[in-house]
């Protein structure tokens, strides 16, 4: 360090909530003796205007170089703080904070221990603060074109929102088609509107949008770049590769339905009269509800949850069969009015505007619910009798009356649930985005940030990121869209600025960080035997400045002198808070 | 008689702490270079080869010594006091090898108590009949008046642990040329790098010097001694399952191991800046490891032998961890 350290050190009261369990006032004072802090202060609320103030005035009259603030959680207060040096003309990250609220006061009832506690997690802060190194912010400019991978309902409403705002939007379709799953729907839950009628509403205006490219047949193998400044190669008609350049990325790549060969007890590919959901809106689209033999059947079982909620086959619930299973009852019961319709289900699932009653109305038209257990047993389908008068039998605990009961069957209808596509994570790949366990793209706040991802400018949308419903991918599209346009409208955007960085005259050209990166930030330069860092698409997480054997990578505002300083004052504290006890 | 006043010969002393003796050796290994050194230099205290008694170093003024190449580890008192009297006599201290720089080999004793340590050797191995359980004091009186030993210490330290230390010169023995080198650049009063730099080694990892094939894929789901392989002597070692040290191991011994078909086990220390050579090996094995669930990379784990003795066999003194706590 060229100049002198010069750290002033601010205990935050917090009102009571820090000074009721820990002794501020010596903790200030005892911590004021370390080596370069220059002064130290306690004040009743730190994140406070006139607390902030305090550390500005300080700085300028102290000619302080470094703040420690032990207060609240840095996830509340440490962009506060930092601002208030940047105000001071200190580079803001000249700072360290010391939880001492919530790893501290509200989680200790000894206010002897809980003051030790206090000066341990500070005294690292002083030693880490003293290791800092200014930092300085970085912008990227923005592309204002967005690329879409995937042309069904949620894609379709993403570009048509970007594309409205005069924004060039290019869309990807893998099948010639535009319209995913829309394609294969009749009617849609819960108030019947025709699937067809919308997707061709929407696909007229994407098609005919002037800002909407759209790509059939296509699909995108890689992407390159950073948020503002992605791009990709396709190609254009026949052979002609183009390269295509955008600031953003929507995935809006759906879904597949489960195959339901797996289920013995269902004996789907074993009776041609067990048909899945698909099969049966695909009779429906024709107009013509019949079993293989073309007769109109009498007796049609609907089996809810196949591959949903089973730990088996998928834990989580597909979230539309339900749904779709009394759409189907309501439309059998039309079609064909002296039907026995039966719906086998394990829980009826029938959240959101309208669904409930749809339930309602479904149990007043002659419908039989029976319901099983799926954890226990499931219904099994078997060859009827020659005097049963039908061709399958279901067998099944009934799980409220508790009785077991036959239900005779021409048609069975399996609610497939849905899962993931195979090539979801090749796909996840390309654009730099992680799966969950049950292989749907994960998003970066399960509440808070449910449509972006852990890479900037990549966001999820639709049935990809989870199964949902129409009205659902419609929102997730068009919150991303307008996520979107937020970023083109500014022009420019602000990356992280704590990132990795390699040492060439360290850096060996092992490779492990390539390998360990989640980001793709990290490349291999071939000719100078090195691996380069790109800092735009770096997140800072320090997965390859640990993984790094010979010690070529840091990552900004976390170098190993840095932490092992932070732990050496920690643990000093410690030691001599030890050794005047005994 | 005016004749041209001859340059002051050096005095040059070498001493041995807790070490195998390979460090000296590797001294008499410059061969007849040794006639280059003593044009330059006078060997005035060298314990392997020259019949000189501690109290005549005890005899000598402070700061007698230009150079001293300290080896070996500080295990028992006398290492101590011999490192602290060189200390004191010394110009130049060199920490010489692998068991003086980072605590080496005896320093794998680290993870034993001294307790477990005499038990073991004094009552419980094979080739041992005691059935007294004797075992060694440090004074024992005797007719004649009190013979005494050696204190022998719970933990073996690095020569810097006890005393300052100017010099690093790395190695499981040092490479001879190394030495020749440094020796040389001290005796032409070149230009000496700032003081507690590693001299002799360079400051890129092995892999950089490495001829082997490697690829980007490395993935692994066994690992393996490296007598349980067919060397194919192109590929990587890590690629073929045998953990090699080289990632984390400074270059400068001209990749001899990995050179003579056997992985580089780590002898050189870290580059600058590594804390722990150790635990940053273990990590960057980590990223290699094959499996999807944690069964399944446990089970590649299972396959590394000796993990601690492995990843730490020259650098435990030395690390943050230093020892085992007991």
């Amino acid at each position: 360090m060229m100049e002198d350290t010069r750290i002033g050190l601010y205990v935050c009261w917090c009102g009571t909530n820090i000074a009721k369990m820990v002794d501020v006032e010596q903790v200030a004072k005892e911590l004021g003796d370390l080596p370069n802090v220059v002064l130290s202060k306690t004040y009743k609320y730190m994140c406070s205007d006139p607390g902030q103030d305090m550390i500005i005035q300080d700085i300028q009259e102290n000619n302080l170089n470094r703040v420690v603030v032990a207060a609240c959680s840095p996830r509340i207060h440490e962009l506060t703080f930092r601002r208030a040096l940047a105000n001071a003309g200190l580079n803001p990250y000249m700072f360290q904070m010391a939880n001492i609220r919530e790893q501290v006061s509200w989680v200790h009832t000894d206010r002897e221990e809980a003051t030790k506690k206090a000066k341990s997690l500070i005294a690292g802060a002083i030693s880490r603060v003293a290791y800092h190194e200014a930092l300085e912010k970085r912008t990227v400019e923005i592309d204002p074109a967005t690329l879409i991978l995937g042309g069904g309902i949620a894609g379709m409403s993403a570009a048509l929102e970007i594309a409205d705002a005069g924004k060039q939007v290019y869309l990807v379709e893998k099948k010639a088609q535009l319209g995913g799953q829309l394609l294969q729907v009749d009617l849609t839950f819960p108030f019947m509107y025709s699937a067809q009628q919308l997707r061709q509403m929407i696909i007229e205006k994407v098609v005919q949008h002037p800002n909407i490219q759209v790509f059939n047949n296509q699909v995108v193998e890689e992407v390159n770049g950073y948020i503002g400044n992605f791009s990709t190669q396709i190609k254009n008609g026949k052979k002609k590769e183009t390269e295509l350049k955008f600031g953003n990325v929507i995935v809006a790549t759906g879904l597949k339905a489960f195959d339901p060969q797996g289920i013995e007890a269902y004996a789907y590919g074993k009776f041609p009269n067990v048909i899945t959901s698909l099969e049966f809106e695909k009779m429906l689209l024709k107009g013509k509800i019949q079993t293989k033999e073309g007769k109109v059947p009498k007796n049609i079982a609907i089996i809810h949850c196949v591959g949903s909620r089973n730990k088996d086959y998928h834990e989580y619930c597909s979230r539309t069969c339900c749904m779709t299973a009394l759409k189907f009852a309501n439309q059998l019961k039309s079609a064909i009015p002296d039907s026995n319709v039966y719906e086998l289900y394990a829980d009826m699932r029938s959240f959101g505007k309208g669904c409930e009653e749809l339930y309602t109305k479904t149990s007043t038209k002659g419908v039989t619910f029976l319901m099983f257990d799926q954890q226990d047993k499931l219904p099994e389908v078997i060859k009827a009798g020659k005097n049963d008068g039908c061709e399958m039998l279901i067998q099944m605990d009934e799980k409220l009356s508790g009785e077991e009961v036959e239900i005779p069957a021409d048609l069975i209808v399996l609610m497939v649930g849905m899962e993931a596509h195979e090539d979801a994570k090749k796909t996840g790949h390309s654009v730099g985005i992680s799966l969950c366990g049950n292989s749907f793209y994960i998003e970066k706040h399960p509440k808070l940030d449910p449509v972006a991802t852990t890479t900037d400018g990549v966001y999820i949308v639709g049935n990809c990121q989870g199964p949902k419903d129409i009205p659902d991918s419609i929102c997730q599209a068009k919150a991303a869209a307008a996520r979107i346009l937020g970023t083109i409208n500014k022009k420019q955007v602000e990356i992280e600025v704590t990132t990795a960085f390699a040492n060439e005259e360290l850096c060996c050209g092992c490779q492990t960080c390539v390998q360990v990166c989640p980001y793709t930030a990290l490349s291999y330069e071939e000719e100078k035997n090195i691996s380069v860092v790109n800092e735009a698409l770096c997140k800072g997480c320090g997965t390859c400045g640990s993984a790094c054997p010979c010690g070529a990578i840091s990552s900004r505002h976390f170098t190993d002198k840095q932490i092992l300083s932070q732990i050496e004052g920690l643990m000093e504290m410690i030691l001599q808070e030890e050794i005047s006890e005994n | 008689m005016a004749k041209t006043e001859a340059k002051p010969k050096l005095k040059l002393a070498v001493y041995w702490g807790a070490a195998c003796g390979g460090c000296c050796v590797s001294v008499l290994d410059v061969h007849e270079k040794l006639f280059t050194v003593l044009e330059h230099a006078d060997l005035v205290f060298w314990p392997i080869a020259l019949d000189i008694k501690y109290k005549d170093v005890k005899a000598m003024p402070d700061g007698h010594i230009d150079l001293t190449l300290f080896n070996g580890a500080v295990r028992n008192s006398e290492n101590e006091e011999m490192a602290k009297l060189l200390r004191k006599k010394t110009k130049v201290l060199v920490a010489y090898g692998s068991c003086a720089h980072m605590g080496g080999i005896p320093g794998l004793a680290n993870f034993s108590s001294k307790e477990e340590i005499f038990s073991r050797v004094y009552e419980e191995s094979e080739s041992t009949i005691n059935p007294d359980k004797i075992r060694p004091v440090p004074e024992f009186e005797v007719k004649e008046g009190i013979l005494d030993i050696p204190v022998f210490y719970n933990d073996v330290r690095t020569l810097d642990q006890v005393v300052n230390v100017d010099y690093y010169l790395p190695g499981c023995p040092p490479q001879t040329e190394r030495l020749v080198e440094v020796f040389l650049a001290i005796v032409t009063g070149a230009e000496l790098p700032p003081a507690g730099s590693v001299i002799g080694a360079l400051n890129k990892t092995q892999c950089d010097e490495c001829e082997r094939k490697q690829t980007e894929d490395k993935s692994i789901s066994e690992f393996k001694r490296p007598i349980d392989i067919v060397d194919d002597g192109e590929s990587c070692f890590l690629e073929q399952g045998v953990i090699c040290m080289g990632p984390a191991t400074r270059g400068g011994c001209d990749v001899r191991c990995i050179e003579g078909n056997a992985p580089c086990r780590g002898c050189y220390g870290p580059p600058d800046d590594i804390p722990d050579p150790g635990s940053k090996m273990l990590s960057a094995v980590g990223t290699i490891i094959k499996g999807n669930n944690e069964s399944e990379i446990n089970a590649t784990v299972d396959t590394i032998d000796d993990p601690a003795g492995l990843f730490y066999r020259f650098s435990l003194p030395n690390s943050i961890l230093r020892r085992k706590v007991l």
